[in-house]
This record gives C-alpha cells, structure tokens and sequence, in this order.
C-alpha cells in the first residue's frame, strides 16, 4: 500500500537517558549470557578453588589448627600477599571458560542473524551497543573473579587480629586493579573475535586459540632468538608478573633465566591488545546486512 | 569354519570396492580443495608455519656464531613438544575436523552429500581422509622446515649432524609425531563434532585433559594423545615448574607400542564414528 501523507515529525516526548539505553542491552545480554546450563556450571566450576580458599582462611585463623600445625612449622596456612595472589590467578584463569562462553553467545547471535541493522536503528549507537555488551561480559567475568577474591579479603579482615586489615590493604588495591585489567582485556578479546567468527560454535575455540597461541608463539620467539621481549605475547606470563608486583610479591626465577618485563612495556602490550580489539570490533559492528544470492 | 571364512570373503570380493574408491576419492579432493585453498584455510597456514618464520629470523639476523648446536636441537625439540602438539596441530586439527561434518550442518549444505548414492561410511572417512591429507601436509611441511632452518646456519657441521649423526632419525620421529598428532586428534575431533551441536566445550576439556595428563595416574595417561607421542620423542624436554614436580613418570614405553596404541585409539574412534553416521539424523531447525 502506497503511503501518502508525509507529515511525521520527530518525537519531541522525553526520551530516556542514554546510560538507560545501554542498560537495557546489559540487562538482555546478561540474561542470554547466565540463560544457558553450561554457562551456570562454569560459573559453579569457578567457585570451587573460592570454596578451598575460604576454608584455608578458617583455619589459618583457627587457634586449634594452629596449635597443631606450628610444631610442623607449616607456611601453607599463612595468608599473606602470596596466598591472595594465588587465589587470584586460579579465579582470573577460571574466567577464561567462562569468557570463551559467554562473549560468543552475546554478539554471535546478533551478527549471524543480520540483526545488527534492526538494533542500531533503535536509538542506541554502535558504542552504546558494544559498551552495553561489554558491561554484560564484564558484570559476568567480574563475579567469578574479583568479587570472591574481595570475599576472601573480607572474611579474612574479619577473622585476623587487629591491625591486620590496615597493614595489608595494598593486596585489596592490587586484587581490585589486578582483575579489572583481566577482565576488561577478557572482555575485549572476547567480543573482538565473536565479532569476526560468524560460526558460534567455532568462535569459544578461537577465543580460547587467541589467548593461548600466541603465548605459545612468544615462548618461541623468546628461546629462539634468546630474548626476554617474547614474552610480551606470552598473556599468562605477563599477567602472572603484573599481578606479582600489584600484590608485592616477590618475582622468583625458576629457570635460570630471568624471563622478568618491565611493568610499561606489560602495560603497554595490554593497552595494545585492547586498541586492536576495538579496531576489530569497529570494523565489524556496523548496520549492514549480508544477503547471499 | 572355513565354510562361513570362505562365506565372508566371497561377500567382500562382491562389494563395489571400485565404486567405493573412486567415490572417496572424489570426495576427498573437494575437501582438500577447501581446507587448503580457500581465505579461511589461512588461519592454519599461520599455526603452522609462525614457527617457521620465527626460525627463518633467527637464520638470516641472528647469527653470532656462539649459539650451540645441542641448545638448538633442545630448542626444536620444545617446539615440536610445545607448541605444535599442544598447541598448533591441537587447534589446526580442531578447526578442519570440526568443520568437515558440523560445519556443513551449519551452512546446511550435508544433506547433499546425504542425499546423493553414496554409503556414509565412505562419506566419513573420504572427509577424514581430506583433513588428514591437509593437516599431515600442512603441519609436515612446517616441520621440515623448520628442521632445515635450525640446522642449515651451521654449514658442515649442521650436514653431518643430519646425514652422518642423529639428525635423520630425529627428523623421523619428528614426522612420525605430526602424522600421528594429526590422526589422533582428527579422529576425536570428527567424532566430538558428530556427537554434540557445540564440539567446542568438549574440545576444551580435551585441551585441559592433555595439559594436565603428565601430572595424571599412568594409568589415565593411556586415554590421551599427547601421552602417546611423548613416548616418540627422540629428544625429551623436561616440564617446568609446578608441573615439573607433579609430573608422573611413566615407564618408556618403546616406539613400536606407542605407535600401534595411538593407531589402535584412531581405529576404535573411526569404527565408532562410522556407527555414528549410519544414525546421523539433521535437524536443521534446531542445528
């Protein structure tokens, strides 16, 4: 039916706040990340190593476990910067599944099914649309990571002697900043390259090959040419040392070489890493449609 | 005995064996076409041969003439140990074998093959026999040449060390290890993507089960592809760190075992997956 009249004006009522727009996408990724079982049975996964670091607090602060395990001088009930950078890493490298998961199920969808014209013709920008997906995978990477290692500080704040809280609250600092650089470079990464494999299923192995090759690779790299600077693709490695030195803990060398980065070029890597990630997701999160003949 | 033996050879001699083999090869070469030349193949090309360019920088500007022959041969020897089995041919042959049967379903373009005059059995193993022929050419190739580079810088001595001393021979195991890496992982990777709508979640507990196998039972060490291929190494890098203490030493098992078991897994998984197919249903509503 032909349309005649083209007298239709803007809408001039209030319109929502643009924080409230991208709310609206955190909200449904959120609920399309935690709607699938394996998503719960990482998120699960995730929180065993919490449960055993929870417990270890219990009884590092225990009189009778203590009583019984000074005779034998045990330093494994000490909870210090190393017990937290421990539990530290084992969450940060539970959020890697979780990750792998989650970041496909948010973006894949929506590329595959040509429904990137139908979003972004709603009032929400393309930034607003990869902000709002990235806050869902950040709120849902964050609960496995930095929210049970502020538990454990917490718990352990309660149950130590006094004076114990002030005099390590640089860890609670480095815990927080520690896992907000893993986790937003997590959630970069991820929609990055959900954003470029169209083929859900094949995208949680990408992830997870884009983070783990190219360690691979540097370690090559560093044993082949006999240089330290490999190492700044090798993600665990430089991530273990940020950590090490966000919660004070002493660098020790384990092979005979000193594999050590300088804190600037680690940081520089990650702030690289994220700036190609956002030029990947800007190449491909545009409002077009693929049609095949 | 012989009545029933003399039965069962007379119904293979029956059996259109010369169809089967022209149909698989047709098969076959399609597949070849498409895991090896087409844009999305190049992702492969790249965990294949980083290495390589990786070691062609090392030959060409890094030659200060105190680098030891023996540090190299340890070098290469992590290399094949490290990356390219736990890494390289592990993610390769995950993403060609995963595509072979899933990814069809996904593009929805299997029931062609379904639908044609062609028994499943040979459609399977003609993909099979497609990814293997790339993965092996592939993942060879990177390794030989990666072989050469590493010794090539050292002129005559580099020569005689490969055709006078061990070199041959490591070169051997080398490839011996690629082939079987490439079937082994193949085969759990084409059953994997026959068995569930996602591979991927269990491709990864794969991916954790061979990295946490070393510190595993010996028993458990068995159910693995990466334990196999250990035995086959002609020189053994030791494990660092955390996992070089956890690490649970098997008795080494000879060449000739280690071999006929990995072949012997590869087998039981591709009887199983040809069972598989017979039952193959598509539902692409729901794919």
């Amino acid at each position: 039916m032909s349309v005649y009249r083209h007298d239709y004006r803007a809408y001039s009522g209030r319109v929502t706040p643009m924080w409230a727009r991208v709310g609206v996408l955190v909200r449904y990724g959120l609920a399309e990340a935690w709607s699938s079982k394996i998503t719960i049975g990482l998120g699960l996964a995730a929180m065993i190593p919490f449960i055993i670091f929870l417990i270890q607090i219990y009884l590092a602060n225990n009189p009778a476990t203590r009583l019984l395990v000074s005779r034998n001088n045990l330093r494994f009930l000490d909870v210090d910067a190393e017990y937290f950078l421990r539990a530290l890493e084992a969450q940060c490298w539970f959020a890697l599944p979780l990750m792998s998961w989650v970041a496909p199920r948010l973006i894949t969808y929506d590329l595959a099914d040509n429904a990137l014209p139908i979003l972004l013709s709603h009032p929400v920008s393309r930034f607003g649309y990869v902000l709002g997906k990235f806050l869902a995978l950040f709120a849902s990477l964050a609960s496995v990571t930095v929210l049970p290692c502020l538990v454990l500080f917490v718990y352990q704040c309660d149950c130590a002697p006094p004076g114990w809280t002030m005099a390590n609250l640089p860890i609670a600092f480095g815990i927080v900043a520690g896992t907000t650089v893993w986790i937003t470079l997590l959630s970069m990464v991820g929609l990055a390259f959900s954003s470029w494999v169209k083929w859900r299923t094949l995208a949680t192995g990408v992830i997870f090959a884009a983070v783990l090759v190219p360690a691979g690779v540097g370690g090559i790299f560093s044993a082949v040419l006999r240089t330290r600077w490999g190492m700044l693709l090798n993600l665990p490695v430089m991530m273990t040392q940020l950590w090490q030195r966000l919660l004070g803990v002493p660098e020790v060398v384990r092979t005979g070489r000193d594999w050590s980065l300088p804190s600037a070029a680690i940081l520089a890597m990650l702030i690289a890493a994220c700036l190609v990630c956002a030029a990947m997701l800007h190449a491909r999160i545009r409002a077009r449609e693929v049609v095949r003949g | 005995m012989a009545a029933s033996a003399n039965t069962l050879t007379n119904r293979l001699k029956q059996q259109p064996w010369g169809l089967w083999w022209l149909q698989a090869r047709r098969l076959t070469r399609i597949e070849v076409r498409r895991n090896l030349f087409s844009w999305r193949a190049t992702w492969i090309y790249f965990l294949a041969f980083v290495p390589t360019i990786i070691l062609l920088i090392h030959a060409v500007f890094d030659r200060d003439g105190k680098l030891a022959m023996s540090e190299d041969t340890m070098v290469l020897a992590g290399i094949v140990q490290f990356y390219y089995i736990r890494l390289g041919i592990f993610f390769g042959c995950l993403g060609i074998f995963s595509r072979l049967i899933r990814g069809e379903m996904v593009e929805r373009s299997l029931h062609y093959y379904l639908l044609s005059p062609v028994r499943r059995e040979i459609l399977l193993l003609a993909k099979f026999a497609a990814g293997s022929f790339s993965a092996i050419l592939l993942f060879g190739s990177a390794m030989i040449a990666d072989f050469a580079l590493v010794y090539m810088p050292y002129g005559t001595v580099g020569h005689d060390f490969v055709f006078n001393g061990p070199g041959l021979s490591q070169l051997e195991a080398y490839l011996a290890i690629a082939v079987l890496a490439c079937l082994g992982y193949g085969a759990v990777f084409l059953l994997l993507s026959m068995i569930f709508r996602n591979p991927m979640p269990a491709a990864m507990l794969v991916l954790g089960w061979e990295a946490i196998n070393p510190v595993l039972p010996s028993i458990l060490q068995r159910i693995s592809v990466a334990s196999y291929l250990r035995h086959l190494m002609p020189v053994s890098v030791p494990g660092d760190g955390i996992f070089a203490l956890l690490t649970v030493e098997t008795e080494p098992a000879p060449a000739w075992a280690a071999v006929l078991g990995l072949l012997l897994l590869i087998a039981v998984v591709l009887a199983y997956s040809c069972y598989r197919i017979r039952r193959l249903e598509i539902r692409y509503t729901t794919d």
